[in-house]
């Protein structure tokens, strides 16, 4: 090999253009169909042992899924021409086909979380309250119906698939940019998101649910399968790079493996997937909200290292593209005022349909009347 | 050094629809453009053993596209390179390829970027949403977001300039006469006749872009992403620039 050092001398640098908006909004958007996913046993399919479970799992969907359009579109850079999707047809483009989607998706979430909610709002309209008179009208004059549920629950499970497919294929398609273009990645995506809901699931049992156990149980159980799939994903990844075993992968290992900071990415995302699994499979009880706190984490950082650190791989220049997290809506401000609007969602939800006390049966205890 | 201007009239004028050297595009990609004049199909050679490296081009892109600070259509990378204990200067002028399968079209869902019929690769900016996607497409960096106009943005091979029967900012301007541009379906103009006899290549000729500005004296080493160490200078705007340097010195 002839002994050749090159430096680069004068080159332009290009910023990140999937700003971490976009990081907000594949992170919302994945928990909130992961939340769905989770949902569907206890809802869709009237599994009574799974009920308290999805209801949690459903407050996930829905915060998640409504703030996560807010992200996209705030990662527009001409926001106000969001309209321009729906006056073309532009099937080569998956962006355009998530732009039928994304409104198929949260309309479906609606429809199927007030179906889920429906026998809460008839119960809340029972209540001697100002307010009952809105539950009443919330309810549509009536209570829990498994049928409708189940039509909605498949109806939103369809545009959950349909999401799951088109957000992964969206940034896979990428050609240009080796680490996106591998078959892999919209798994990644999905096991990952799974991985995020289960976690969120924990949190929120523990920060805006009653701390059930048998939730928490479950939840890590399914959180340890989740974090599995990561693994095995994340392995055959490495290992079809490593070995030169396909070539997609070999190139997305390739863009990334000679940098110091993306090795220390990649043991940082292992640790960040191994010691949740470990502690979800040893104790499964007592420990939900640190293990949940780390799945989010890492289903978070999997989207940032994916869109910000391979936006930092120049195509054509040499070394990697330095990147700094603006402090503005560019930046830190779209990522907390992301977070502000999830937050703001699940204290309004939460507030208008507090947690039903389910553990303790009494004479209201709500069955499903036919 | 005029030797591409006069065959660049000549050429326009003549309108020749001469036989395609090159292989065609896909009949879809085709059949999706619009605007511009079918006659022609523009291209650029770039010689870049005859380039100094003096970024005029650079300039004059600038001035010509109103092109905002830190953003670039076309750039000339230079690059310091020592083999064998000799160290020389490498220039490799870059802009939009007008590739003849653009990987930035098919992804836009807005139809806001197309290619007109004589292969220019165009950006609308009144329909542009500013999604970014094409940028993410383009495998060249090419592309970028205008923070003017917040839409994509991108090299047009001054196609303003091209309509009015003048030349492109930086071939106008090249003074080492390194960029030639003209109509690839001329067999008479002087790309099509490097294209036939200096076999040009391209840059990152894998992805299957075919692009449209081929390069005579491309050192394989500079055809696809440079492995090395990575560039020292950049725009002052940009926040952590002294501690970059700081960091490439150390």
């Amino acid at each position: 090999m002839m002994d050749t050092s090159i430096v680069e001398v004068i080159n332009v640098t290009r910023e990140v253009a999937w700003l971490p908006w976009a990081v907000q909004y594949f992170f919302l958007i994945g928990l909130s169909v992961g939340g769905v996913l989770l949902s569907l046993p206890g809802y869709a399919f009237a599994h009574e042992d799974w009920r308290k479970l999805g209801r949690i799992a459903l407050l996930v969907a829905l915060t998640c899924g409504l703030a996560a359009p807010v992200a996209l579109l705030s990662d527009l850079h001409q926001p106000g021409r969001f309209w321009h999707f729906y006056v073309v047809l532009r099937p080569t483009s998956w962006m355009w086909w998530g732009s039928i989607i994304i409104p198929f998706y949260v309309t479906g979430l609606l429809v199927y979380a007030w179906t889920c909610f429906r026998e809460e709002f008839q119960e809340q309209g029972r209540v001697d309250s100002h307010l009952a008179v809105l539950y009443r009208m919330a309810a549509l004059g009536g209570g829990r119906d498994d049928r409708l549920i189940r039509s909605a629950g498949i109806a939103v499970l369809a545009g959950a698939a349909l999401v799951a497919l088109y957000t992964g294929t969206e940034v896979a398609v990428v050609k240009a940019r080796p680490l996106w273009h591998t078959p892999f990645l919209p798994l990644q995506f999905l096991a990952t998101a799974l991985a995020g809901a289960t976690g969120l699931v924990l949190v929120l049992n523990r920060l805006a649910a009653d701390g059930d156990r048998d939730v928490e149980r479950v939840a890590n159980r399914l959180l340890a399968g989740a974090l599995g799939a990561v693994m095995l994903f994340g392995g055959l990844w490495l290992a079809l790079g490593l070995f030169d075993l396909e070539r997609t992968h070999a190139d997305a290992l390739a863009s990334v493996a000679g940098s110091e900071a993306w090795r220390v990415t990649a043991v940082w995302a292992v640790a960040a997937t191994a010691v949740p699994f470990v502690i979800a499979v040893a104790k499964p009880v007592g420990t939900g909200l640190l293990t949940g706190l780390i799945a989010v984490h890492s289903a978070w950082m999997f989207r940032w290292t994916i869109f910000i650190g391979g936006q930092t791989v120049p195509k054509t220049g040499a070394g990697f593209y330095e990147y700094a997290l603006p402090a503005g809506p560019d930046g830190l401000l779209g990522i907390v005022g992301t977070a502000g609007l999830w937050l703001f969602l699940l204290l309004a939800i939460t507030a208008v349909l507090p947690t039903p006390r389910r553990a303790e049966p009494g004479p209201f205890h709500p069955i499903a009347a036919e | 050094m005029d030797q591409s201007r006069r065959n660049f009239c000549l050429g326009f004028g003549a309108a020749t629809v001469g036989a395609a050297t090159l292989s065609p595009a896909p009949a879809e990609a085709v059949a999706a453009r619009e605007g511009g004049d079918p006659a022609h199909r523009w291209g650029m050679v770039v010689d870049v053993r005859k380039c100094v490296g003096c970024q005029a081009c650079t300039v004059a892109c600038i001035m010509e596209n109103d092109v905002p600070e830190n953003s670039f259509r076309t750039i000339v990378s230079t690059y310091e390179v020592t083999e064998q204990g000799r160290s020389g200067t490498y220039m490799l002028p870059r802009l939009c390829n007008h590739c003849e399968d653009p990987p930035c079209i098919p992804v836009c869902p807005t139809g806001a970027t197309f290619q007109r019929e004589d292969g220019i690769v165009v950006v609308d900016n009144t329909v542009c949403v500013g999604c970014a996607y094409c940028v993410q497409a383009c495998p060249y960096d090419a592309r970028f977001i205008n923070h003017e106009t917040q839409t994509a943005d991108k090299c047009t091979f001054c196609v303003h300039r091209v309509e009015a029967g003048l030349l492109p900012a930086c071939v106008e301007t090249c003074v080492g006469g390194a960029r030639i541009f003209g109509d690839l379906k001329d067999p008479d103009s002087t790309v099509s006749k490097l294209v036939r006899e200096r076999d040009p290549r391209v840059l990152k000729p894998e992805q299957g872009t075919q692009p449209r500005v081929f390069y005579i004296g491309l050192d394989p080493k500079f055809q696809g992403k440079v492995d090395g160490t990575p560039t020292l200078w950049r725009p002052s705007a940009q926040p952590h620039a002294d501690a970059y340097v700081g960091k490439e010195h150390a």
